[in-house]
């Protein structure tokens, strides 16, 4: 009996695969198992193809996903032409048996190129490409064994049953997804209905209903099949877990960090964030922040930069094309050394590009956006326990040094769902940097680098965009350029000189190949190097500027090969390494498709990598 | 003794620059109200007009070309308690910044806006502004203006302001009192600022407005509660009014929209609250599980 199991649900958008995972997640979570899940869509409300990618643990909370799954559950024939192919032999298969004519052919939403790849597999397999055929083959070539249930049958008996109209019925297809996944896996009943409570608070009939048909589908999954995913009772010695994905931990960050204002123009995939801390108001006097949502992200920038003015703790968050907009206001942030936090979540670009993929490529964009220069603090986090601790850091980093930190999230991160210990906030302290207190003649930059910061309400101070003297008052003088530029620069000097938590080395001290990574590989980086026979280590790169470049060439140094990994086109972090440090990585592994990086993927590149290839482009996912 | 509102530093617009008469009104504005400097904040754009805050002995924010509004928005929105002032061009609200423009007056923010309308751009030479009309030609310009001119009362009154006035740079005492009505405003306010530009606008100079001008006394319109009305009343023939078209002193302003979603907002503003305790701590253990016990998930056996 193996201790974990991969699984993907896949169906069309808007059709109730979100809540089906809501429900077994939280099932799984309460039974003490740990759980990892991508959600991957398309920019789309319904109709789309999308689909949950999961990994579920009962010895320790998984970190990452491989390609190769277990088990495919499919709402419809889409999600199994999509994905049969992930299936590891000996796997499992549910799907919906009234479907079992339909070809790929009827179904339009299926991009032509995915068809085109489709014809060419349905030739080498010498199947004529129905939904029977292909799962014929499964049955027949890879040993694959199939959960076979007929949904339209199964919501005729549910309407019947409940006394619930045809055209409500199709609401409980996630339903019998849920029984398929929960008989195959033997996770008890009580557990999913916490799930299905959970999901349908107050509205106990149709949690009743979703109960029953969960349990009936369970039960004859369980006798037909006998539970072969079944990963035993847990050994994760956590009582508790705080189910999260990567908006919300950064939210949970930002609050427990004190901010107070987050201005925000929707966009994916940053809106999420913003509509959870939404969700907080009227908890705690301190959930009571003020979400505003602009015009455009010029508006959501320069609102914030005048609410932080106020002494108020104030963020924004956005994306790359949102970012863009927000250049110039970063730079009048900069001049005028001003503590705000832009949360950025990198997605596929440029211009749209790829709203609902991930991507690593908007690093320079953080580090040298903006005309002019000025000190940015740039940090960056792996995972969702980073993100809220680097969300309450990149308040205390803002006020520390008065000037604006950039925190770099990815969407991977973002949609990312996982149980992880409660994070343990009472280690996270408010640090406000220096204040002024009421005084006679307050000028604002007096007395850097940091200067006393004062506030409106109580004295008097100018800022301006222009090059300023101490009170703010726009000059040009040579000499107080000297004077005022080199003010703000010597900040990062002190930055550099104070910040801590700036990387991470993971894995023996003296290996002879290193990964060099940051943001969401972590993960996947981690468990790599764990189950490696590979003399491999990991390099974690959380803080990017004020760059850590002793640590860095400390780490890099004497190292037979090191290898970057990253989702672009080519490592924006060899780039920074090599601009920092003098040092050039010679071996990079990137994927740019948007999809994750998955450690069976990962494995294979080292292995290429250390058998003298020098770049690996990863590839997979639909 | 009255205060002075004045700067140290050295004003250095063109002599003969309506810009003058415009912050000689916000000084005597200021005295007469009594204005708190520490309380105040004069916020602007960039152009000649950006340059306000510098010669105004209150808090001031010299921001981005068109967006002095949404700094404004931010900082009146976490300190309600400041008083607030936008000065920006005709280019700076209503070219580049025109969306923000919009999207105050949807909000009802209770910040006075104040446009110099002098119908160029000044500090980058004289090209057209959106206030200038088409088939205009200042002296700057290469040929007559082939773009329509934004009126912009109209435009402040379908954005929704619900104080919308006009005054001219070079009246000092109609300027003043209308500064000072628009800052009483509890709400959006917009006041529009006809100037002349001696060194770009050959066309519309102090001898145009005072030919043109026609200042509205108390009564002469029928009614300020109508925006339609507003609109036909802000422009008669060749004649340019001075004065309040439209006041609406009952639709909530953004600071009652959110104390009605948000009820601490009233009491304590997001500038008001502290932020930790001495010790830095500022949510609990006990406290984050609370909060967020939607996320939690207890392990049943």
């Amino acid at each position: 009996m193996s201790d974990k199991l991969t699984m993907i649900l896949g169906g069309a958008q808007g059709s109730g695969l979100e809540t089906s995972i809501q429900i077994l997640s939280a099932g799984f979570a309460s039974s003490g198992l740990g759980f990892l899940a991508d959600r991957e869509y398309h920019s789309n409300i319904k109709g789309k193809h999308s689909y949950v990618h999961a990994e579920v643990s009962s010895r320790k909370i998984p970190r990452s996903l491989q390609s190769e799954i277990d088990l495919l559950g499919c709402m419809d024939a889409e999600t199994l032409f999509t994905h049969f192919d992930d299936i590891r032999e000996g796997g499992y298969l549910i799907y919906d048996a009234s479907v079992g004519d339909k070809t790929q052919g009827e179904i339009k939403s299926i991009d032509d190129r995915l068809r085109g790849r489709l014809e060419e597999k349905f030739d080498v397999m010498d199947i004529e490409g129905t939904v029977d055929s292909v799962v014929g083959y499964l049955r027949e070539e890879k040993d694959i064994d199939i959960v076979e249930l007929d949904y339209p049958e199964i919501l005729e008996e549910l309407q019947e049953k409940h006394d619930i109209s045809s055209s409500q019925a199709s609401r409980y297809v996630s339903s019998i997804l849920i029984g398929g996944v929960a008989g195959l896996m033997n996770i008890e009943k009580s557990m999913i209905d916490i799930g299905v409570e959970r999901k349908f608070e107050g509205k106990e009939k149709i949690a009743d209903q979703n109960k029953s048909l969960i349990e009936d589908v369970s039960d004859d999954v369980k006798e037909k099949h006998d539970s072969p995913l079944d990963i035993g009772d847990t050994s994760i010695e956590e009582e508790d877990f705080m189910m999260v994905n990567g908006n919300e931990a950064t939210g949970m960050g930002k609050l427990v960090g004190g901010m107070r204002f987050q201005s925000y123009y929707p966009i994916t995939p940053a809106a999420d964030e913003s509509f959870f801390i939404e969700q907080q108001i009227g908890k705690d006097e301190n959930t009571d922040v003020l979400v505003f949502q602009t015009e455009d992200e010029i508006a959501a920038i320069t609102s914030c930069i005048g609410s932080a003015l106020t002494g108020t703790r104030s963020a924004t968050a956005t994306s790359g094309p949102g970012f863009a907009l927000m250049v110039e206001g970063l730079g009048w942030a900069g001049v005028n050394e001003v503590p705000i936090v832009i949360t950025y979540y990198q997605r596929g670009g440029p211009s749209t590009g790829q709203p609902t993929r991930g991507s690593q490529d908007d690093l320079m964009n953080a580090l040298y956006s903006s005309h002019g220069n000025f000190p940015r603090i740039v940090i960056a986090s792996g995972d969702h326990e980073e993100a809220l601790r680097d969300a309450v850091r990149a308040f205390n980093l803002a006020e520390r040094y008065q000037t604006p930190v950039i925190h770099l999230l990815d969407k991977f991160l973002a949609n990312f769902v996982k149980t992880i210990p409660v994070p343990d906030v009472g280690k996270e302290k408010i640090e406000r940097g220096d204040l002024f207190s009421k005084g006679e003649d307050y000028k604002r930059f007096e007395d850097g680098p940091v200067s006393e910061r004062g506030l409106f309400g109580s004295e008097v101070m100018w800022y301006t965009g222009s090059e300023h003297d101490e009170e703010g008052n726009v000059s040009e003088d040579p000499e107080n350029r000297i004077d005022m530029h080199k003010k703000r620069m010597q900040k990062l000097e002190i930055a550099d000189e104070e910040i801590e938590r700036r990387l991470s080395y993971f894995g023996p001290e003296d290996a002879d190949n290193l990964l060099v990574s940051w943001g969401s590989v972590k993960g996947t980086a981690l468990d790599v190097i764990d189950g490696s026979q590979e003399d491999l280590a990991y390099l974690h790169i959380r803080t990017f500027s004020p760059f850590p470049v002793d640590e860095v060439i400390k780490f890099i140094e004497d190292r037979e090969r090191i290898i970057s990994i990253e989702h672009s086109y080519s490592p924006r972090i060899s780039e920074v390494i090599s601009l920092n440090t003098g040092h050039q990585i010679d071996n990079e592994i990137v994927k740019f498709t948007g999809r994750p990086i998955y450690r069976d993927e990962l494995i294979g590149s080292i292995k290429n990598i250390l058998e003298g290839s020098d770049r690996e482009v990863l590839k997979h996912g639909p | 003794m009255a205060r002075d509102y004045s700067t140290e530093n050295w004003i250095d617009w063109c002599p003969g620059c309506g810009n003058f008469g415009i912050v000689s009104s916000v000084y005597r504005a200021f005295s007469e109200m009594e204005i708190e400097p520490e309380n105040t904040v004069m916020v602007s754009g960039i152009g000649c007009s950006g340059k306000m805050p510098h010669f105004i002995d209150v808090n001031g924010v010299h921001t981005l070309h068109g967006r002095a509004i949404p700094f404004a928005t931010g900082i009146k929105m976490s300190n309600p308690d400041l008083e607030v002032v936008v000065n920006g061009g005709d280019g700076d609200l209503l070219g580049i910044g025109a969306g923000h423009f919009v999207a105050l007056g949807r909000r009802n923010l209770d910040v006075l806006v104040m446009m110099h309308d002098n119908r160029v751009y000044g500090l980058t030479k004289g090209q057209a502004s959106p206030t200038l009309d088409r088939g205009e030609q200042t002296k700057a310009l290469n040929s007559p203006n082939i773009q329509d001119a934004l009126e912009p009362v109209s435009q402040a009154l379908v954005s929704g302001y619900t104080h919308v006035a006009r005054s001219f740079a070079m009246d000092s005492d109609h300027l003043k009192e209308s500064i000072k009505a628009g800052i009483e405003h509890d709400g959006a306010a917009f006041l529009d600022i006809l100037q002349p530009c001696v060194t770009y606008n050959d066309i519309h100079t102090s001898e145009f407005f005072n030919e043109h001008i026609e200042k509205l006394e108390d009564g002469d319109l029928e009614s300020v509660d109508d925006p339609v009305e507003a609109i036909l009343n802000a422009k008669i023939e060749d004649k340019i009014p001075l004065g309040t078209f439209y006041r609406d002193v009952d639709k909530p302003s953004f600071g009652e929209r959110i104390a009605e979603q948000m009820s601490s907002y009233k009491d304590k503003a997001p500038a008001h609250k502290e932020i930790g305790d001495e010790d830095g701590s500022l949510i609990d253990q006990e406290k984050f599980e609370s909060i967020f016990e939607d996320n939690l998930i207890k392990k049943e056996r």
